[in-house]
């Protein structure tokens, strides 16, 4: 598959640079989710008497998509919060249309150099934790500070009133048209996510979508490079993010450090100080039932794609084994505990 | 058949683990290699306990239920719940324990729904045994990552 690529590639880069000839070496496909393919590859061209060697990144949309994201939201994303200075590779093309590799894709600097921790590694940071967790929680921060509408982003999809009902019709949803067997403790999530809304958001945020350990590019001194995967960013309540980063799926096995980085009273504290907002509990305790709820119906839609033969990528199938059974033992303990 | 499946599955495994994977270029296909290894190491519990946790869980259901008929007034519900003691699985192929799970879990839905209605302490205490099942339910499905 790689090897069809390349010269299409090349073709579109000479065209988009307006140059003879671009020539694409060492594409290979890297892991980067299901819901995008993802390719490495090293573009060399002569422009203005100049020689490049350029490593970039192409992001494509896979035959079929585990969840229904905007695909030019990524990108837009990239671009609005490079600007702003959030670590995030540099976006360079979006291309919308199928002829050149097929299905919409674009193409932004690789960031070289750094690791990308596995979700089912335990202690990936190791020494590096306390370092790393304090950029990922302020990072977080500072995203949730930004204003969609001086960034360019207030289109975004989403709510800017009862964002928290948006959201859950939205899961809700991707679960009635996705679920193969029936799902009783994630309709008891749904009802008991309905039944007790949370305070009004403090502000209407940008919210990544998908902000957590193993989406983020880290180099060996600890410095946090680029947050990536950007496909769900959306309008709505900055506590969704924090929710979701939270989520003990993302802990890599340790219940006492979030995101396997630092306490959660470390990382609501750098939150809130990078974000100037309050993680008020009852609010985020709201939020963290939603993330749960949210990846299972993820889950449930990957196991759908896999079982359907419409995507056969094994972390569709590991997403709908694993993923699935982890968050349904998580919310049936907290919803049981709080006797829902 | 000797050996078993499930040391098939576990052996095949862990030669993509720790021989094939290793091997393989850095990338989407090392990585896709190593998580299939997981996979096969699933499909080996599942080969083992499968049969065993669908039929448990069934049981445990079906007696569940029968115990909400008494805080349930409403008739139509009543007389759902009040069948389900007199069912069995068709036979313990997965696809029919998975089946019965399936009904039977349609039901819970409705019944729990019902419940979170009321604020009754029968109803109350009707949904804690809903939920102990449930937490149940979800521990024993849990699956397990190799090493972990």
């Amino acid at each position: 598959m790689s090897d069809d690529i390349s010269p299409r590639l090349a073709a579109y880069m000479a065209k988009m640079l307006g140059i003879p000839a671009v020539e694409i070496d060492s594409l290979s496909r890297i892991s980067g989710g299901a819901s995008r393919e993802t390719y490495r590859f090293a573009a060399r061209y002569y422009r203005d008497g100049r020689a490049y060697d350029r490593r970039l990144i192409l992001r494509r949309d896979p035959p079929a998509s585990l969840i229904d994201t905007e695909r030019s939201a990524e990108f837009r994303a990239y671009k609005a919060f490079h600007k702003l200075g959030v670590p995030v590779p540099e976006p360079l093309v979006l291309e919308l249309d199928n002829g050149p590799l097929d299905r919409p894709f674009f193409i932004m600097e690789e960031i070289q150099n750094c690791t990308v921790a596995s979700v089912i590694q335990p202690d990936p940071y190791g020494a590096l934790a306390p370092k790393i967790g304090h950029q990922f929680f302020s990072t977080l921060g500072r995203i949730a500070k930004a204003d969609p509408d001086k960034i360019g982003l207030s289109d975004f999809e989403g709510a800017r009133e009862n964002a928290w009902k948006h959201e859950v019709e939205r899961w809700e949803r991707e679960i009635d048209e996705d679920e193969r067997e029936p799902q009783p403790i994630a309709r008891a999530a749904i009802r008991w996510l309905k039944r007790n809304p949370p305070p009004p958001a403090q502000k209407v945020s940008v919210v990544h979508g998908d902000y957590r350990s193993g989406n983020f590019l880290y180099d060996a001194e600890g410095n946090i490079r680029a947050i990536l995967d950007w496909e769900m960013a959306h309008i709505g309540d900055p506590l969704e993010d924090l929710g979701w980063a939270l989520d003990p799926l993302w802990s890599h096995f340790n219940p006492e450090r979030p995101a396997g980085l630092v306490s959660r009273e470390h990382a609501i504290t750098f939150w809130e100080q990078a974000s100037g907002l309050k993680a008020e509990p009852r609010a985020l305790f709201w939020w963290e039932i939603f993330a749960s709820l949210k990846g299972l119906a993820i889950w449930i839609s990957a196991a759908r794609e896999y079982g359907d033969g419409r995507n056969s990528d094994p972390v569709n199938l590991f997403s709908g084994w694993y993923c699935l059974t982890f968050h349904n033992k998580v919310l049936a303990d907290r919803l049981s505990a709080v006797g829902a | 058949m000797k050996p078993e499946v499930d040391k098939i599955l576990e052996t095949t495994a862990m030669q993509l683990l720790t021989q094939i994977a290793p091997e393989l270029p850095p990338g989407y296909t090392q990585g896709s290699a190593g998580l299939i290894g997981i996979l096969l190491g699933f499909c080996a519990n599942e080969y083992e306990n499968g049969a065993d946790l669908r039929a448990s869980e069934n049981a445990e259901l079906r007696n569940l239920l029968a115990e909400l008929e008494a805080a349930v007034e409403d008739v139509r519900l009543r007389v759902k719940l009040g069948a389900v003691m007199g069912e069995r699985d068709a036979s313990l192929k997965i696809s029919d324990l998975n089946y019965s799970n399936a009904q039977l879990k349609k039901l819970l839905i409705e019944v729990q729904t019902y419940l979170e209605a009321r604020n009754d302490d029968q109803a109350k205490l009707a949904r804690r045994e809903i939920w102990a099942v449930l937490k149940a339910s979800a521990k024993q499905r849990l699956v397990k990552l190799p090493g972990m």
